[in-house]
């Protein structure tokens, strides 16, 4: 029989699930910011590597530091723009898995939310559910 | 989540939409709507980007017209500038991004800004299609919504 406690206790089961669901999804879309920010960066430093690559053996790059502009070796710039390039690929690989294991679990939770709620239902239509 | 829009005809798309909801239409319209305005954002970023190389180009120009020793003044902050003379012309600094500035020749310099003209211009070109092409599917979307209205207005 529906009795007050257990649609009590099946609201408090609804409610956790629902703010879990909510977490997950903020979750992903912050994933989806940072991945944003890391792919506008992977860009720009490949534009900046075409650019080196361009250039002849002899010509100055200087790197902004701070207030500093500093006299690079080129060779130094190419590899440090190639270890930025590579560090943010393996970034960006990282951040897919991450958001496809979210979105998984969002996919589960939010089959347990519907289920919990088809539960509230059959319960309040007054037929007692194991 | 960027849905992908499966049937790739205008026709099919509309047939898919008459199968849909009026609460499904809203959604997707609002959906594509949003992506429209994105698009033109970044429609707009590009055309200001390119706007500035070709002010940088135009003053790279006007400054290989000047002779060297010519008297100048630089600027210090936004109100106070200082009297010099012009130096070298031949060589400039570009910014190549990420904190990395290369000396070039006053020509590589020009073709600098050529090239990056160019990339954005293709680019530019390449999202009009794409935003085009959403416009689109947002005004179906917005039509058929429409008429679903309509059909189900006068049912009472």
């Amino acid at each position: 029989m529906a009795s007050p406690a257990a649609v009590r206790e099946l609201q408090r089961d609804l409610e956790n699930k629902a703010n879990d669901l909510s977490k997950i999804q903020k979750d992903i879309a912050k994933n989806h910011q940072v991945r944003k920010k890391y792919t506008i960066q992977l860009g720009e430093n490949e534009l900046v590597l075409k650019e080196l690559e361009l250039l002849k053996e002899d010509a100055n790059v200087y790197k902004l530091i701070g207030p500093v502009l500093v006299k690079q070796d080129l060779a130094e710039a190419n590899a440090n723009v190639r270890k930025r390039i590579e560090y943010i690929s393996a970034e960006l690989k990282r951040l897919d898995a991450t958001v496809q294991d979210l979105e998984e679990k969002q996919n589960s939770k939010r089959e347990a939310v519907l289920k919990v709620q088809q539960r509230m239902q059959a319960l309040q239509a007054g037929k007692a559910k194991a | 989540m960027a849905s992908s829009k499966g049937p790739a005809s205008p026709a099919a798309r509309v047939a898919e939409m008459e199968k849909m909801s009026v609460e499904q239409l809203k959604a997707v319209k609002e959906q594509t709507d949003l992506e429209v305005n994105l698009l033109q954002d970044s429609l707009n970023n590009i055309r200001t980007a390119t706007t500035r190389l070709d002010l940088a180009s135009a003053a790279l120009h006007d400054l290989s017209l000047r002779p060297q020793g010519k008297k100048m003044l630089v600027p210090l902050t936004a109100s106070l500038y200082v009297p010099g003379t012009l130096d070298d012309s031949e060589k400039v600094l570009v910014d190549i991004g990420t904190g990395y500035f290369v000396e070039k020749t006053m020509v590589e310099g020009k073709d600098y800004c050529e090239r990056k003209i160019h990339l954005l211009k293709s680019n530019y070109d390449q999202l009009l299609e794409l935003a085009s092409n959403k416009k689109t599917v947002a005004d179906e979307a917005g039509a058929a919504l429409q008429a679903k209205l309509k059909q189900l207005a006068p049912q009472t």
